[in-house]
């Protein structure tokens, strides 16, 4: 459908990419000198340039005080500098002394460059067969006050869904964090609004999309969370939260789907009529090696995370569910990274169907979800022959996917750095019943489907895009 | 179907030209050299006085430490290997109570060199000009081969440690770090954005020397 651009692309790939020069690889030295002994007890710090950002926020992460002994190689200084210009506040930090009142005495002196702190996290648009369009955005002020407060917001409206008995959606999403520290805890918490429809299959073949024969269930959806998150160690998070939320859900009056020649089932609509609460807590561990969060070269990355929603966190939805995410990166010798995905994930109990495995998030050809709401009736493309495009949200997923990444460009101007890359993969949606389900043949008991992608990841001033022909599929009714 | 195809291949077209642009004009610069043999070994001569910046001057008076890292590969044109390579490292300090510059030169095989400089563009001098620097031994040269040189000039290097720690602090994760962004209904909670100012070194400058034709011995 779109082989002409991923021609197009493949073409200028090798063109494109930077080369190494034989210079690049010689290794720096392990470790530099003393500073010639120089050294100086800190007589007082002055910050400047902090129109905004408080000053003992700089301090805070600077950690040096008055009375502090510094050398001039002291790598406090640099891992200083550094901290700052990770905060996202500012666009240089510079640490410098000048002379003391005594001899040996310096004064520390500050000086940052703040920038804007609005950062754009998403752009939700897109059309399908089933919604004409929906759209919205995600921003957060990761600055808020200069306090170094984050706070998010976004919103998704769509068109009314030509299913019968839907609405048009809406949702709404409000969240603050505390200050990044390096140690300590960090405080989280969200609020969050949604209406909008899910759609349930009452005729026709699976493969097919057309949204006249789907029923809508409407759904509202208003609550929060709240988490705590602490350091374990350089590459190790911890984070627990809290959730609750209300739910309303109005199904339709046809809960039977026509399975043809005179067969029915009835359709489980995975939500309970009327009003509903559900609360749970989860639990993350992160373990992140990678070289780098948005373009990594080497270096593993593995989420666990396990939540559980219980009658003892007022739920009337009983289930636990698991997910394991890792991934693997392999520098190749050409400065080009080979990365391997892995996703599993299990659930048990009666979780509404918004918490279990959608096959829009396993598979990168399909529309996304904007904060929880499905706006397509689109099934999986079936490229391997199997039941899948019957499951959409189920209890067991799997994904394995293979990603090449060819570096093109650092340091130019609004673009920072660039990656062009390709990805293939194999995914797996199901649930106990089916897997244990006699007589029928592997695809149907396992429904597998391949998922792709080839695009540019684009690290920019303003937040990390992806350009991508599954983006650009998953957001087109094709 | 084909207006959306068409489309794609344009819009991948124009995004992959305008990108290309800059990848191109990134090509190492290539610079003219100074070659000298003598005592069986070759010695260059090469300014990267252009490492550093009007403001750099200023900041060299910081009273902490700055580093000049300089590496070195002679190569062949028909061969991605080097045939030597070599580096040197250069300390610059501000001495705020004797107010005079002390640099530092380490230079491969163990050579350390100190010296006083009573100005910023002493100082800069001191670092980035190469004045007869070793990089091979003759012997390792072949007589009628060309070569060039590959040289890479870093202000301010960070290790690789470091880095990768910075890395790591802009990384924190999520609060909901679940499946992508498919089912962030709560939204991603810590958006990361990297400071371009955050990479291996402060400033950069790669570039190659003419090629010459080893003589024959």
């Amino acid at each position: 459908m779109c082989f002409p651009s991923l021609l197009a692309l493949l073409v200028l790939l090798p063109s494109l990419a930077q080369a190494k020069l034989p210079a690049d690889k010689i290794e720096p030295p392990a470790a530099w000198s003393d500073g010639f002994g120089l050294r100086y007890t800190i007589e007082r710090i002055e910050v400047r340039g902090n129109r905004k950002t408080r000053t003992d926020l700089i301090l805070r992460e600077v950690a040096l005080s008055p009375g502090d002994t510094v050398t001039a190689d002291d790598t406090r200084v640099e891992r200083a500098r550094l901290r700052l210009l990770a905060l996202g506040y500012f666009l240089d930090a510079r640490l410098s002394m000048i002379k003391g009142e005594r001899r040996g005495g310096a004064v520390l002196i500050i000086e940052v460059e703040e920038r804007g702190t609005i950062i754009l996290n998403a752009i939700h648009l897109g059309t399908s067969q089933a919604t004409t369009l929906w759209g919205g955005l995600d921003v957060s002020e990761r600055n808020l006050l200069g306090r170094g407060l984050s706070l998010g917001a976004g919103f998704v409206s769509s068109t009314r869904p030509k299913v019968d008995g839907a609405e048009p959606a809406l949702a709404f999403s409000l969240r603050m964090a505390g200050p990044p520290r390096l140690h300590g805890l960090l405080l989280s918490g969200s609020a969050l609004f949604s209406r909008g429809s899910e759609f349930f299959r009452v005729r026709g073949p699976a493969a097919e999309p057309d949204p006249a024969e789907f029923v809508a269930v409407n759904v509202r959806r208003a609550g929060g969370v709240v988490g705590v998150g602490t350091v374990l160690s350089r590459t190790a998070y911890l984070w627990g939260e809290g959730r609750f939320e209300t739910v309303r859900a109005e199904l339709p009056t046809l809960r039977v789907r026509d399975l043809g020649q005179g067969e029915s089932q009835p359709i489980a609509f995975l939500v309970r009529q009327g009003s509903s609460r559900l609360g749970s807590i989860a639990l993350t561990l992160d373990l992140d090696s990678r070289s780098d969060p948005v373009l990594p070269r080497a270096g593993r990355h593995l989420v666990v995370s396990v939540e559980a929603a219980t009658p003892a966190c007022a739920s009337q939805y009983t289930f636990v569910k698991a997910t394991a995410q890792g991934s693997l990166y392999f520098p190749l010798p050409v400065g080009h990274v080979i990365g391997v995905h892995g996703l599993l994930g299990g659930l048990v109990g009666d979780a509404p169907y918004f918490d279990r495995f959608f096959v829009g998030d396993l598979n990168l050809l399909l529309p996304p979800r904007a904060f929880g709401i499905n706006f397509s009736t689109q099934p999986s493309r079936n490229f391997l022959g199997t039941g899948v495009a019957d499951h959409r949200y189920d209890k067991l997923a799997g994904r394995l996917l293979a990603e090449y990444a060819v570096p093109l460009w650092r340091r130019h101007g609004l673009f920072y750095r660039g990656d062009a890359f390709a990805a293939l993969g194999v995914f797996a949606l199901s649930n106990p019943d089916d897997l244990r389900r006699g007589g029928a043949s592997l695809g149907q008991r396992l429904p597998a489907d391949l998922t792709a992608d080839l695009g540019l990841r684009l690290d920019t001033y303003i937040g990390i895009f992806t350009l991508s022909v599954a983006n650009a599929l998953g957001r087109l009714p094709l | 179907m084909w207006f959306p195809a068409r489309l794609a291949a344009l819009t991948t077209l124009a995004v992959a030209a305008t990108q290309a642009m800059p990848v191109f004009a990134q090509e190492p610069e290539e610079r003219k050299i100074g070659i000298d043999r003598r005592d069986g070994r070759l010695f260059v001569s090469l300014g990267l006085q252009d490492l550093l910046r009007a403001q750099d001057a200023q900041r060299l008076l910081s009273g902490f430490t700055s580093r000049v890292l300089v590496r070195v590969a002679v190569v062949r044109p028909d061969s991605p290997e080097p045939v030597a390579q070599t580096i040197r490292h250069t300390e610059i300090v501000y001495d705020l109570w004797d107010e005079k510059f002390r640099v530092r030169r380490f230079e491969a095989g163990g050579k350390v060199e100190t010296r006083e400089a009573s100005t910023a563009s002493e100082a800069i001098d001191l670092a980035t000009a190469l004045v007869a620097f070793p990089v091979v031994s003759l012997d390792r040269l072949e007589p009628g081969v060309a070569y060039r040189l590959n040289v890479r000039a870093d202000l301010n290097p960070i290790s690789q440690e470091l880095l990768a720690d910075v890395r790591r602090w802009l990384a924190r994760p999520s609060a909901r770090g679940r499946m992508g962004s498919g089912d962030s209904f709560f939204g991603s909670f810590v958006s990361i954005f990297v400071n371009p100012r955050i990479d291996e070194s402060e400033r950069q400058l790669r570039l190659v020397s003419q090629s010459w034709v080893e003589p024959t011995r």
